[in-house]
């Protein structure tokens, strides 16, 4: 696989990475429970950025200890089985996406994970006062998204371990940065002053195109990489 | 209710948890959280933060005993009146994650 197909596919598993609502949920309620508490404009933009400071560092740290994982276990040519394994998964999660991402029966945005995680996010997101406990929500929040990212952080780490050295810091930091699109323009509605309840609203009344394109992307995703790297290697072989 | 009135036992969503008196000052700062949150200037937000809790307090007379649900659902209806989008973030603030 080229470099810029490389690049391409880390870009395109990030941006799947950002549709998912879990992180960009507890943006939302971090934020209103610091505007309800009639907190100033300039420390709710100080919270919001730290909590997307502190989910920016923890996908950096999810995906870099998933390439070394990786580069231990298979150094730099991955096994044809690892390839399909990671495909199986991203279809797996894709058509789970579809199925079961947001829960069924409720009227608003709540998702598919352990309610005691929600409770858990939502108690710790209501008594956040301080950047560094803002900065330290956003980590976690990424790691309790990790059931919906796995596939798309397999993918990118396995994919970067391919590249030059000089390349997996870069595909690393576009994966970042592209992971993160969701934050930052809800971070920066929030900042400019758009009402909460327009967001929310919005994510509401879309939630299920939202639900659709996240599951279909994957599979897209993990056809993609298979027709790509196990088809192509056979169909070379032969 | 408070201040001399009958009192009113709130029976929390979780069930493990033991029911509670209604607490007049805690819906109120609910109602204006809802209100800011939707952009709602300070003052305006206090006064339909009162007028929905008398509204409220009105509806709980003739009830010695509500669910948390109900209080939610009925403070947003009577907040729907004054302030949609607060009422929207307000109904639904529970199940955003």
């Amino acid at each position: 696989m080229d470099i810029i197909t490389s690049l391409a596919i880390v870009a395109f598993a990030a941006l799947i990475h950002a549709s998912f609502q879990l992180s960009v949920s507890v943006l939302t309620l971090l934020s209103g429970h610091a505007i309800g508490s009639k907190k100033s404009r300039a420390r709710v933009l100080h919270l919001t950025t730290s909590y997307t400071t502190g989910a920016g560092v923890m996908t950096l740290l999810v995906l870099s200890f998933a390439s070394l994982i990786f580069l231990h276990a298979f150094g730099t040519t991955i096994p044809l089985i690892v390839w399909a394994l990671a495909c199986g998964l991203v279809l797996g999660i894709g058509i789970a996406v579809w199925l079961f991402y947001y829960r069924k029966g409720t009227k608003g945005t709540e998702l598919w994970i352990p309610r005691s995680f929600a409770k858990f996010l939502n108690d710790r997101s209501k008594s956040t006062k301080y950047g560094a406990e803002a900065f330290s929500l956003g980590l976690t929040s990424i790691l309790a998204e990790l059931l919906f990212i796995i596939p798309t952080v397999s993918i990118a780490a396995l994919v970067l371990i391919e590249l030059p050295s000089e390349w997996q810091l870069i595909g690393i930091a576009i994966y970042t940065l592209i992971s993160l699109l969701g934050l930052i323009i809800v971070w920066s509605l929030i900042g400019s002053g758009t009402s909460l309840a327009r967001i929310q609203k919005w994510r509401t009344e879309n939630k299920r195109f939202l639900q659709f394109t996240a599951g279909s992307a994957l599979v897209v995703l993990g056809f993609f990489v298979y027709v790509s790297k196990i088809m192509t290697t056979i169909s070379g072989s032969m | 209710m408070q201040e001399g009135g009958p009192l009113i036992h709130v029976v929390k969503n979780s069930h493990h948890r033991h029911p509670e008196p209604f607490d007049r000052e805690k819906l109120h700062k609910s109602i204006v959280a809802a209100c800011l949150s939707a952009g709602t200037p300070t003052g305006h937000a206090e006064s339909i933060g009162r007028r929905v809790t008398d509204e409220v307090l009105l509806w709980l007379e003739s009830r010695p005993e509500v669910t948390s649900n109900d209080l939610r659902r009925v403070a947003s209806k009577y907040l729907r009146t004054y302030h949609p989008d607060a009422s929207f973030l307000y109904e639904h603030h529970r199940a955003t994650l």
